[in-house]
């Protein structure tokens, strides 16, 4: 008999799905007022390497999580400036970002690779083995608690106040919102800084709790993974919960499985969540006839003609 | 009260691509200068160190131009992609998977006549990028999916695919610590013509030349244009708009494929993660840069070339080599900001 440590596989699995998650629901949020930001990834590099900066200097929690979500939301102005007020291209001005991001962060914390971290962010209660599902609740810190609570409160933002339908509108026909007299930029300047800022909570996760130490390209394409959950999500914040805790599992589950006595190849494991992507992606796109539940405005610049 | 307004130039300066590359450029610079300041390194030291390691001598400069291969041949296939207004952020992907052509066919064929030998071994290359961006393609055309998710994650599976190759089936037990598939074989090798320049270079003026054609002169681009401009232009045009799309994205992968055939006969000679160095993701910005013009990413190619180049040998004097992703990533964000000043401008006029 294989012993399969089912609760510490779920416990791997909720620590991966909080970090892939946090951003998601940061970019469904920029997604949503009609901009896209490919910039997941060097967004979250930087979160990641600011907030670890600021605990080796200061080992000050409060203050490394403070700067690391302040600055990746500052980095995502970048792709908020050059999309929302110059109109250029989304794709290449996320790429952009990633491509920054991912040097910035390796040049900002070139002098921190392999440094030891004092504080790190701590469980509500460490438990070594958890035994049943509560104790792996217990297991985990209250990013994770942020975590849910970021979903439901986006979800009910988003369905039930004012700025959520707006928010809406703008994305889904910003022209229409326009002789509403909504304000677009300011909208979709607001709604890409926050996923900025989601960005890098999930930053500030992966350094200070997720693997505690610095190396360059720490996030090795998280970013764009939720790039895929935002789409396998529908633009629902708890369908794209249910898409994280999925590719958590897999991240999960692949060093696990020679343990189990798989002999699959752990490289080829690895590759599986992208296939699955794709396949979700087409299904979806078949299943609803195009109708992926994507914003209607997406990717679009929204200028406004002389009137 | 009178109040600010955009509005769209009528008339766009035929050069406003080219000014904006160049201011770009320059605010790059400051960036990186400033940068460099924090560091506390002198940045005409640094920058004039950078040019002469980089295009300073014969060996350099055609290291340089040899960096430029698979920048200039994936940027082109971007750019014949973005005719039908697709994306392709797969090159990275595409050029691996050509290297893996290459070595699959060598390691089951042999042909005696090495310049036979090296064609047949390129178009395998081609056709693997082609292969590459091929689910991608169908699904576009068939279902509609988004090709940028899509040509994104075959990166991911591709370069996965790659560390599985060189860690199992294809592994050199001679490598010990690098995980890599074994040598190819001397008379594959593409030979160098001056300094260190390879003949790939000529390989990839040729297809600068042929993409230029296929996009500006041929019936294909044409139609390309029209089937990436309005479908409902292209259903009176008669022109089958997916055929099109599909075949522009085949082409367009091909090109990156045969970026990773000639980095793998020119420069590592073996398949390994180390095949490409992000190639695929900063030919995007060389596209981009240039408003997807071939003879633009053509020259740009070459400048990020020596740029890369130029960035990986001031790492001996402890300048990191990120300076140089800096630099090209600004480069293109100055020029998207003075790219707005060329086609909008702000204009005062009277409330209500």
């Amino acid at each position: 008999m294989v012993d399969i440590q089912l609760m510490g596989l779920l416990n791997a699995t909720l620590q991966a799905a909080t970090l892939l998650f946090i951003a998601a629901l940061g970019e469904l949020i920029t997604e949503k007022s009609g901009i896209l930001n490919l910039g997941v990834e060097g967004m979250i590099s930087i979160g990641a390497v600011t907030a670890f900066m600021t605990a080796i200097n200061t080992q000050n929690l409060f203050l490394s999580i403070l700067v690391g979500v302040l600055s990746a939301s500052i980095f995502s102005s970048i792709h908020a400036f050059v999309t929302v007020i110059l109109k250029q291209d989304q794709t290449v001005s996320g790429l952009i970002l990633t491509i920054l991001g991912l040097a910035l962060s390796s040049l900002l914390g070139k002098k921190y690779v392999g440094k030891k971290l004092m504080v790190k962010i701590e469980s509500i209660r460490d438990i070594a083995e958890p035994s049943n599902v509560f104790e792996v609740l217990l297991n985990q810190n209250f990013i994770f608690y942020l975590a849910i609570l970021l979903m439901i409160t986006t979800s009910f933002i988003l369905k039930k106040t004012m700025f959520g339908r707006r928010l809406e509108a703008v994305g889904e026909d910003s022209r229409a919102s326009d002789s509403m007299g909504l304000k677009i930029n300011k909208t979709q300047f607001i709604a890409t800084c926050v996923g900025g800022a989601f960005a890098g909570l999930s930053g500030v996760y992966l350094t200070l709790s997720y693997v505690p130490f610095w190396t360059d390209n720490m996030t090795s394409g998280r970013g764009w993974i939720c790039l895929a959950l935002v789409i396998f999500g529908g633009w629902k914040p708890y369908r794209t919960a249910l898409g994280a805790l999925l590719f958590g599992f897999l991240e999960a589950l692949v060093p696990r499985l020679q343990t189990y006595g798989f002999e699959l190849s752990p490289y080829l494991v690895k590759i599986t969540p992208y296939l699955i992507t794709i396949i979700v992606l087409v299904v979806l796109t078949i299943y609803k006839e195009g109708k992926t539940g994507a914003p209607g405005n997406i990717g679009r610049p929204f200028f406004r003609e002389n009137r | 009260m009178n109040k600010y307004i955009l509005s769209r130039r009528t008339v766009v300066n035929d050069l406003a691509t080219f000014y904006s590359f160049l201011i770009g450029l320059f605010i790059a610079v400051c960036i990186g200068s400033v940068i460099l300041l924090v560091q506390d390194q002198n940045p005409s030291n640094v920058f004039s160190l950078m040019l002469k390691l980089s295009v300073g001598s014969i060996n350099s400069l055609s290291s340089s131009l040899n960096k430029a291969i698979p920048l200039i041949l994936a940027g082109l296939g971007i750019s014949i992609m973005n005719s039908v207004k697709l994306w392709n952020i797969g090159a990275e992907g595409q050029i691996f998977l050509g290297a893996i052509a290459v070595n699959l066919i060598y390691i089951n064929t042999a042909i005696s006549n090495p310049t036979l030998y090296i064609i047949v071994l390129l178009i395998s290359g081609f056709i693997g990028g082609s292969i590459c961006i091929l689910i991608p393609a169908i699904t576009k055309v068939v279902f509609g999916v988004n090709e940028i998710i899509t040509t994104l994650l075959t990166n991911y599976i591709i370069i996965g695919l790659t560390i599985y190759l060189v860690n199992g089936p294809w592994k050199d037990p001679k490598s010990l610590n690098f995980p890599a598939a074994a040598y190819v074989g001397e008379e594959v090798y593409l030979p160098t013509v001056f300094g260190r320049l390879s003949t790939g270079f000529f390989v990839c003026v040729l297809f600068t030349f042929g993409a230029y054609y296929l996009k500006e002169k041929s019936v294909f681009g044409y139609e390309m244009r029209i089937a990436g401009g309005s479908a409902m232009t292209a259903v009176y045009a008669g022109i089958n708009a997916k055929q099109k799309a599909f075949f522009a994205m085949l082409i367009g992968g091909g090109f990156a494929g045969l970026a990773g055939a000639i980095e793998l006969l020119s420069q590592t000679h073996r398949v390994s993660i180390g095949i490409s160095q992000g190639f695929g993701y900063t030919a995007i910005i060389v596209a981009a840069i240039t408003g997807m013009r071939p003879i633009g990413i053509f020259l740009v190619g070459c400048l990020f070339g020596a740029l890369t180049i130029g960035g990986a040998v001031i790492q001996t004097i402890g300048v990191s080599s990120y300076i140089a992703d800096i630099i090209q990533a600004s480069t293109l964000i100055g020029a998207l900001v003075a790219q707005f000043f060329f086609t909008y401008q702000i204009k005062e006029v009277e409330d209500g």
